[in-house]
């Protein structure tokens, strides 16, 4: 029992990660209906920040996450004015491979940065634990999946109460429409890939949380993909519920599948994510929230 | 339509064939096949031409190319430090003097692989026709894709990595241990000088490295009468909570680990925070000293042994004073250390091919293949240059071990110099150990 | 897609040629004929002695770049029928290739060794292997791309990707697992080796100009396979599903058939491709058929231009070339590298993800609407407005 809980609890943190991971990715999805393959490489840029106003000029965790996410999204802004913007009604998939361009570009030059060692994230966690009733919980997961719960909270609130979410939410629905209706369609784009671009760098941080982060660091980002396609992709509660789903799927795998499905092969774990996406969406084709497609002849 | 996509294609491709003749002759011209001169030199990859920005002018060039991990493969942090040693270990050889009225150029045909196989044969082939042999080619599977090419023209090579499989290539030049050997005596040395181990579990990436390693640590483990347990594991941080779960559920008095530094520093982390209080010895690349500035330093420094194929950065000899003194401002790393070291065969076999007049590739070859010792300026033992008998027999036995000390350049420090244990004595080294 | 402009209403004239016309088409398979105008024909036949003489005149190098994107083109035909010609994403490419890879290695490789399960057979009969193993992986798989759409269908086939990775690390036997591999298949025909040195005519043929050329002729074959799908029924009915699906149903196109056989075709040549690129390179390791591997066969076709057979060998080309566009590049223009804060390496790099985005931004519709544009400017020269 306390070995299923345990499993429970690191699912819950790394899934919490995915979840803000997804999250961009479905913001920047519903915005220009494109998936952003350089979220990797923003995530950890925003990770490497972090370590710079947190470990180098010595700022204490939160403001140099809040700083590093700031500088996330205006890198992410620069991104989109530059090489997406010329492609709005562009066929996606195009798009798609520009943002892999994108992504090898922005990750060779973060590379740079980072250098040959590891970089520490400065946090006050650590690998500190608290047990709660014989299991053991990180502290670092605690305050991963408090700050998801409050990132997505806020998120929530301003999508559904701002004007400027509300626009968001209008240009999401019909582009021209929300055009006409004096809704900056640019605006609109410009900032989910700033949004975005802050998630990710939040994320990337608390990657780094644990033992710091290094070239290699931006294949976390890649779980977020099984995470969107199972809470659906234009569903901003589907990407938390499928972010924290994958991370669980993952821990319980991780921890069951040697002693009972040991002929799966060792590290099992790490592919399970995409298997439970393909079961998942033989039933539901569009995810477990997205919206199925509406085909009029 | 169909008509203009036709001709398209046929611009397309004369446009491309323009391109590839610029890029063609660009650094390497026609003489691409391996045995013409190059510039009125002897032998391949020698001219009697001073190399570019050459020190000593009236001295001829031999080159020697580098293909490495530089820009986004997975084993950068390695693979830059070890370059550049590289380049740093030849200027000295050339304020030196150079060999025998040569420089030795490694600069000019330096290869980024990005660690894919494909893009390892397809830079190698770039340089194939200009060097002479190959100061360093990172990484088995991509060695393994020009290993066939290497015989096929006598190129002799200084490989980037540990793994058992060089010893039975005799165009590799290896130097020191292999990671099998190494971590057989890491346990071999823990049982005697520490404590006995009733459990051994290994941790590991499945293939040649951590394999390797994990084959050395079962056969020490069964030398000993201690349980051997196996969990392989894959690269990510995020990955490692199998092998944190397995640690804490099976108890070993013993982990080996052999990763990266990220997931060492979260396995052992992880699992000292969920009550293990066990040792933990890493193979020789699973150590990066910036992990002691991670919230894993306390559980390292309490549970943390190095095993290794040498000395670390701050280790006293000849060798080591030499390198430090080429990198007087830089951040120390072992990966400096090791492209170091796997340049000392290589000189001595161009000494030696000089000696013979024969300063050609298959001269090259030949030299290697009569050497039995080669002098590491103490960095290792002379006999771990040995190139001349059979793998069993030539195989260099000894390793050292270190423990985490941060008062060291590189975060540790030798506790057990040059030894071979019971278990690697006794190896019949037949075939590489990942494949028993 | 047709020339059908020029021949309206012709149908009285039963299919007969017409003196002094060529370009005039009676009949509908006229109309769809292989190679059905003289500048074609003259351009197609150029262009492959072209390709034949090409490695005389360049170093081994650039012939090995050839031969693999030769081998890699295989590969983007078959993603272009099921991606270009029947609509349906699939970011599942490298799993197929990885998949006729091992089987090639498989079936040609050495009897004896304790090592790795291997067979000794001959290429006529990998060759052939590789494709049905890969395509029976397709047909498989197929089932996914009758339920998903889009964007959907993608992220799954790429799930795919990292299933197939995780079961060819773990089946080591058949593919010698992580950071090992195998050796990749032998060209041996009846027992002659085609990439044996040897000497024609006077010309030394070495062991990549063999490559080559096997490769070249290979490419052909594929092509005009490739070009024969678009060209027959079921290229028409694959169109009709990447238009509307539902339009095509109601129709009468059977659309699960047609995906099944979309994936099955596409998979095939993927199995091809994969079995020819690792005759090349000659070592094969489980962890090459990577999401990025998928990436670059989708880029191919995309930079080519979609839904041609020319557009997927001018994109292959291109993506092959790329990494030594951007390193002569750099070396060319001395200014790119004159920075302190990139080496030359990594500006190579970056370079690479800059031309993608560049060349994409410019001319979304890849090399074949580069084409568009100057032979349209050529067509109405000198009237060009």
């Amino acid at each position: 029992m306390t070995r299923l809980a345990q499993a429970i609890v690191v699912g819950l943190g790394n899934g919490s990660i995915y979840a803000l991971l997804a999250l961009g990715f479905v913001i920047i999805y519903k915005a220009t209906s494109v998936i952003s393959f350089a979220q990797p490489s923003i995530m950890v840029a925003g990770a490497m920040l972090t370590y710079l106003f947190g470990h180098v000029v010595g700022l204490g965790f939160f403001p140099a996450l809040a700083l590093a996410a700031a500088a996330t999204a205006v890198l992410a802004l620069v991104v989109e004015r530059t090489a997406l913007r010329p492609m709005v009604g562009k066929p996606v998939f195009v798009v798609a491979i520009i943002t892999i361009g994108v992504d090898v570009v922005i990750r060779v030059v973060v590379n740079r940065f980072i250098g040959l060692d590891v970089r520490p994230v400065d946090n006050p966690w650590g690998l500190s634990t608290t047990t709660f009733g014989g299991v053991i919980v990180q502290q670092r997961h605690i305050a991963m999946l408090l700050t998801t719960a409050v990132l997505v909270a806020a998120l929530s609130l301003f999508f559904k109460y701002s004007r400027v979410g509300l626009a968001m939410r209008a240009a999401a629905l019909d582009q021209e429409t929300a055009q006409a209706q004096g809704v900056s369609v640019g605006m609109v784009f410009a900032l989910s890939w700033a949004i975005a671009g802050a998630l990710a760098a939040v994320a990337g941080a608390f990657v780094g949380t644990g033992t710091g982060i290094e070239g290699s660091t931006w294949t976390v980002a890649l779980k977020a993909l099984p995470a969107i396609i199972l809470g659906g992709l234009d569903s901003v509660p589907g990407a938390v519920v499928g972010g924290i789903l994958i991370g669980v799927v993952e821990a319980l795998v991780a921890t069951y599948q040697g002693s009972y499905f040991p002929w799966l092969g060792a590290n099992f774990s790490v592919v399970s994510p995409y298997l439970v996406m393909l079961l998942v969406l033989l039933v539901r084709p569009y995810g477990l929230f997205g919206t199925p497609e509406v085909e009029r002849v | 339509m169909a008509t203009t996509r036709w001709r398209m294609l046929a611009i397309l491709m004369l446009v491309l064939s323009l391109v590839a003749t610029a890029c063609g002759g660009g650094d390497d011209d026609a003489d691409t096949d391996g045995d013409g001169g190059d510039g009125g030199g002897s032998a391949v990859g020698v001219t009697d031409d001073p190399c570019p920005n050459a020190v000593n002018a009236d001295n001829g060039c031999i080159y020697l190319g580098i293909i490495s991990d530089l820009t986004e493969g997975p084993f950068r942090a390695l693979a830059v430090p070890l370059t550049d040693a590289q380049k740093a270990f030849w200027a000295r050889v050339n304020n030196d003097g150079g060999i025998g009225g040569y420089d030795i150029d490694v600069e000019t045909h330096i290869k980024d692989n990005k660690y894919i196989p494909e893009t390892h044969k397809q830079v190698f082939e770039e340089i194939r026709g200009d060097v002479l042999g190959l100061a360093q080619t990172l990484g088995s599977p991509q060695t393994a894709a020009i290993i066939q090419d290497l015989r096929d023209d006598s190129i002799v090579a200084a490989p980037a990595s540990w793994t058992s499989a060089w010893e039975f290539e005799d165009v590799i030049i290896e130097s020191g241990t292999n990671y099998c050997m190494e971590m057989a005596n890491a346990v071999d040395w823990y049982a005697e000088e520490q404590a006995a181990p009733t459990k051994v579990m290994a941790i590991h990436y499945p293939g040649d490295y951590g394999d390797d390693a994990a084959a050395g640590a079962r056969l020490a483990a069964e030398r000993i009468g201690a349980e051997f347990v196996d969990h392989p594991t894959q690269p990510g941080q995020e990955n490692q909570s199998g092998a944190v779960a397995a640690i804490v559920q099976e108890k070993p008095d013993l982990v080996v680990v052999t990763t990266g530094p990220t997931e060492l520093a979260t396995i052992v982390g992880g699992a000292a925070s969920q009550g293990f209080t066990g040792k933990v010895i890493g193979s020789s690349p699973t150590w990066n000293p910036a992990l002691l500035q991670t919230a894993a330093a306390p559980a390292l420094k309490a549970m943390y042994f190095q095993a290794g194929p040498w000395g670390p950065w701050g280790t006293e000899s000849a060798g080591h004073a030499a390198l430090r003194e080429a990198f007087p401002d830089t951040t120390p790393n072992d990966g400096y250390v090791a492209g170091w070291v796997w340049q000392y065969p290589l000189k001595a076999a161009l000494e030696k091919a000089v000696e013979d007049g024969n300063l050609t590739r298959e001269g090259l070859l030949e030299a290697v293949k009569t050497l039995e010792t080669v002098d590491y300026e103490g960095m290792l033992p002379e006999e771990a240059g040995n190139y001349a008998g059979e793998p069993a027999d030539a195989v260099f036995r000894q390793s050292v071990v270190s423990q985490v000390d941060d008062t060291q350049p590189t975060g540790v420090n030798v506790v057990a110099d040059f030894f071979t244990g019971p278990t690697a004595e006794g190896m019949a080294f037949d075939k590489p150990c990942f494949e028993a | 897609m047709s020339a059908t402009t020029h021949a309206p209403e012709l149908g009285e004239l039963g299919g007969r040629r017409v003196r002094g016309r060529p370009e005039l088409y009676t009949s509908y398979r006229q109309d769809q004929a292989l190679l059905n105008t003289a500048p074609k024909r003259a351009g197609v036949t150029a262009l492959f002695l072209a390709g034949v003489v090409l490695p005389f005149l360049v170093g081994n190098d650039m012939v090995l770049l050839l031969a693999t994107a030769a081998a890699a083109a295989i590969g983007a035909i078959g993603l272009n029928i099921v991606t270009g010609m029947a609509g349906q994403v699939s970011l599942g490419h490298a799993f197929f290739v990885g998949v006729g890879a091992f089987t090639a290695a498989t079936l040609a490789g050495d009897p004896d060794s304790s090592r790795h399960i291997g067979f000794g057979l001959d290429m006529l009969l990998w060759l052939p292997g590789a494709a049905v193993v890969a395509g029976a992986f397709g047909a498989l798989v197929s089932p996914l791309a009758v339920r998903l759409r889009g964007l959907y269908l993608a992220i799954v086939t790429l799930g795919l990707v990292f299933l197939g990775e995780h079961a060819f690390k773990e089946l080591k036997d058949l593919t010698g697992g992580v950071g090992v591999g195998r050796p990749g298949p032998e060209a041996v025909v009846l027992g002659v080796d085609l990439t044996e040195p040897s000497t024609l005519l006077g010309l030394t043929l070495t062991r990549h100009v063999k490559l080559y050329l096997l490769m070249l002729v290979l490419l052909a074959v594929c092509a005009v396979l490739g070009r024969n799908v678009g060209r027959s029924a079921l290229g028409r009915a694959f169109s009709a599903v990447r238009d509307r699906d539902i339009a095509a149903a109601v129709i009468g196109v059977p659309l699960t058939k047609y995906k099944v056989l979309a994936f099955t075709i596409s998979s095939a040549f993927a199995g091809v491709s994969g079995a020819l690129l690792y005759t090349i390179i000659g070592h094969i390791e489980p962890s090459s058929f990577n999401l990025l591997m998928s990436i670059r066969f989708i880029a191919m076709i995309l930079i080519g231009g979609i839904a041609t057979v020319s557009g997927a060998i001018m994109g292959a080309v291109f993506i092959t070339m790329l990494p030594r566009m951007s390193q002569f590049l750099v070396r060319e223009l001395p200014f790119l590298s004159g920075g302190q804060l990139l080496d030359q390496h990594q500006i190579e790099a970056v370079l690479y993800g800059l031309l993608i985005i560049g060349f994409l931004v410019f001319e979304p519709r890849g090399l074949f609407g580069v084409w568009l544009r100057v032979r349209n400017y050529w067509k109405g020269w000198p009237f060009s407005y």
